[in-house]
């Protein structure tokens, strides 16, 4: 019994400990949890970099702090987390039945005791549920900016530890959701940041954030949020699906130079995650902004915009071509390229066409179907040799370009489809995905030769 | 992040453990507190695949989200820790220019090497840095024509490239090459069967 009550009381301890840092140092960017036995190559490695007087009080075994940087050692994790668990299960009882009596004076000590409890707990368990609502409960009765801002810290803070945590990540949706049109454009420029920051794992942050910040002020001086994007941050992390969705929502709320801004900036990151298809759909998502900024707005209907969505367009084709010739049999690329030319043949190359007059100067321009269509055909060509090896990104390029192939005769308009469906046949698709994957004959015999039928009774009438 | 690592090492026909010549690595996009776990497995899995391969043959082995190609030349071999979809003949036109750099350098030196090399080698941190994109890799590409002849093995798991009856957990255990911290890591992360979050 006492047994018990002596290490209730040690986990109590470090509980303070714990949220003693937690307070200490506000500007933590990143948690871990430690083996004991990295302890002394943590401080051997900040012992050089790091002069002597910086060396903080906190010398025990159990919490390592340096540059912002919280190691809890992985032998006092369970203690620590019962014991958090009960202190914010606790406090958040008596907040709850204190909240039905009148007379405010004892919540603010209460709330302050339910924050720091759950922070704590959240450090440890980034998808307690009842530690995010609690805290979202309390905030969103403030409704004051710097606890907005604060709350935003600990959902990029628990996202370091837990960059794909759905609730840090809900956490601060549900926070912008709730505030009022003048401050969400606030904490959308910060939203904007931490998703930089999560897709590009967490350590800029502290740095952008603080530029953030003085944007903010900047931004209110001068009414615009125009630099709200800007950041020289990387993206790092891999297939962070909620990350990414995340910039996908905040589209929406980006103005067009920031649209803009975006597209170029992911531009390079795409080129070197090929295998990511978030970042294709990412860029997917702002060219439909910029399309569908265009198609509404009909002030904008010239033909400098037309003109400026056809380049963006083009740039994009011949820039996944590229990658599809650097980067072999990559399933995203060929993706991104289904939209691109579905987008292309129906809307751009229409859009385009009935304004072309106005064009006829410009020679760069083609917007003829047929030639793209050839263009797709040498591809396709490009793509058909397969070199005998261990690897299959040969043969899954082969078969991603013939079934795209195939696809994009579904979306040509039908005067082209006889057309492509002859060029196709002294090809012989069908030859070349047996061989690419023989495993999936029966498919490949059926797409194709359906593919074939539909077309073959109106040549037939042609002919005769 | 496409290329996490570069290594040379000296790859004895015996059998013993290749010694490490050269060693670059780029840990910055991993967590602070797994960074020096990263930088372990590096050596260690590295060391485990250039000790199996034999002499001129190249072979790439799958692991995880990531491809590590080792090209062996003779006794030097050139290990590297890329992307699962860098190009696998960039990635290995980039490890015969290392090699070739390091003949240049170093000449038949490393013949008589016996223990691991802590001695920066520049020219390795800049390749790291450079060929990030294999845009950069291509370019060498073109001018390798030879490689387009060698047939490159593929190991679809680690387990594959170790002999019969040998056992990555085994390994791991006897490694010098691995601390507690990170034989905890390799434990925790086989058991949430997440061995991705550590290399």
């Amino acid at each position: 019994m006492s047994e018990n009550a002596h290490s209730d009381a040690k986990a109590l301890d470090l509980l303070n400990e714990l949220e003693n840092i937690l307070e200490s140092d506000p500007l933590i960017d990143e948690v871990g949890f430690v083996h004991p036995s990295q302890f002394a190559t943590l401080k051997e490695v900040a012992g050089c970099a790091v002069s002597s007087q910086d060396v903080s009080d906190h010398e025990s075994t159990n919490f390592w702090i340096r540059d912002h940087k919280l190691g809890i050692s992985t032998q006092v994790l369970l203690p620590l987390y019962k014991a958090a668990k009960h202190a914010f299960m606790a406090a958040l009882r008596e907040y709850k039945t204190s909240g039905n009596l009148p007379g405010k004076s004892g919540d603010d000590t209460l709330e302050s005791e339910v924050m720091t409890h759950s922070k704590a707990l959240l450090m440890l368990s980034c998808d307690f549920g009842t530690a995010w609502n609690s805290r979202k409960f309390i905030v969103l009765k403030k409704e004051l900016m710097p606890i907005f801002m604060n709350e935003l810290l600990l959902s990029a803070l628990v996202l370091s530890y837990a960059p794909k945590s759905e609730r840090a990540w809900s956490h601060s949706f549900d926070l912008k959701a709730t505030t009022s049109v003048t401050k969400c454009m606030k904490v959308v420029t910060c939203l904007v940041y931490i998703s930089h920051k999560a897709v590009g794992y967490q350590h800029n942050f502290w740095k952008m954030f603080n530029s953030a910040m003085d944007n903010r002020e900047r931004i209110r001086a001068s009414g615009k949020n125009s630099r709200g994007l800007n950041s020289g941050d990387e993206m790092r992390s891999k297939m962070n699906y909620r990350a990414w969705n995340h910039r996908c929502w905040l589209v929406s709320y980006m103005t067009r130079e920031q649209v803009l801004h975006q597209l170029e900036k992911s531009r390079n990151w795409a080129s070197l995650h090929v295998a990511d298809s978030s970042c294709f759909h990412y860029r997917r998502r702002l060219m439909l902004r910029i399309y569908e900024d265009f198609y509404h707005t009909q002030a904008d209907h010239s033909s400098g915009y037309n003109f400026k969505i056809y380049n963006i367009w083009k740039e994009e084709l011949d820039w996944n071509e590229a990658l599809i010739g650097r980067y072999v049999g990559r399933e995203a690329l060929w993706l991104h390229r289904r939209f691109l030319s579905s987008y292309w043949i129906r809307h751009i190359a229409t859009d385009l066409h009935s304004v072309s007059c106005q064009f006829e100067h410009e020679s760069s321009i083609d917007i003829d179907v047929g030639s793209f269509i050839d263009h797709e055909l040498h591809l396709l060509d490009s793509c058909s040799t397969i070199p005998d090896d261990d690897f299959e990104d040969f043969q899954a390029q082969a078969i991603h370009s013939a079934t795209y192939i195939l696809w994009l005769t579904k979306q040509i308009p039908k005067s082209h489809r006889i057309d492509l469906q002859e060029k196709l046949r002294a090809r012989d698709l069908k030859r070349l995905l047996n061989m690419a994957c023989p495993e999936r004959s029966s498919l490949w015999n059926c797409l194709v030769d359906l593919n074939a039928s539909k077309i073959q009774p109106s040549c037939e009438r042609i002919k005769s | 992040m496409k290329i996490t690592a570069l290594l040379v090492m000296k790859v004895s026909p015996d059998g013993s453990d290749p010694v490490i010549l050269a060693n670059a690595s780029d840990v910055s996009h991993f967590g602070y507190f797994q960074r020096s776990s990263v930088k372990e497995f590096v050596v260690f899995v590295g060391r485990t695949v250039a000790k199996r391969t034999p002499p001129s043959q190249r072979q790439s082995v799958q692991h995880e989200e990531y491809k590590v190609h080792s090209y062996n030349s003779n006794g030097l071999c050139a290990v590297g820790f890329m992307d699962d979809h860098y190009p696998v003949r960039s990635a290995f036109s980039l490890l015969n220019k290392v090699l070739d750099e390091y003949n240049k350098s170093f000449g038949d030196s490393w013949r008589t090497a016996q223990a691991d090399s802590t001695q920066p080698w520049p020219y390795l941190n800049e390749a790291l840095a450079k060929f990030q994109d294999p845009a950069e890799a291509d370019k060498l590409l073109k001018i390798q024509r030879e490689l387009d002849e060698t047939k490159i093995i593929l190991h679809k798991t680690i387990d594959s490239v170790l002999a019969r009856g040998e056992k990555l957990d085994s390994l791991v255990e006897k490694s010098s090459d691995l601390s507690a911290a990170s034989q905890m890591f390799y434990k925790q992360a086989k058991k949430t069967n997440q061995c991705c979050t550590i290399l």
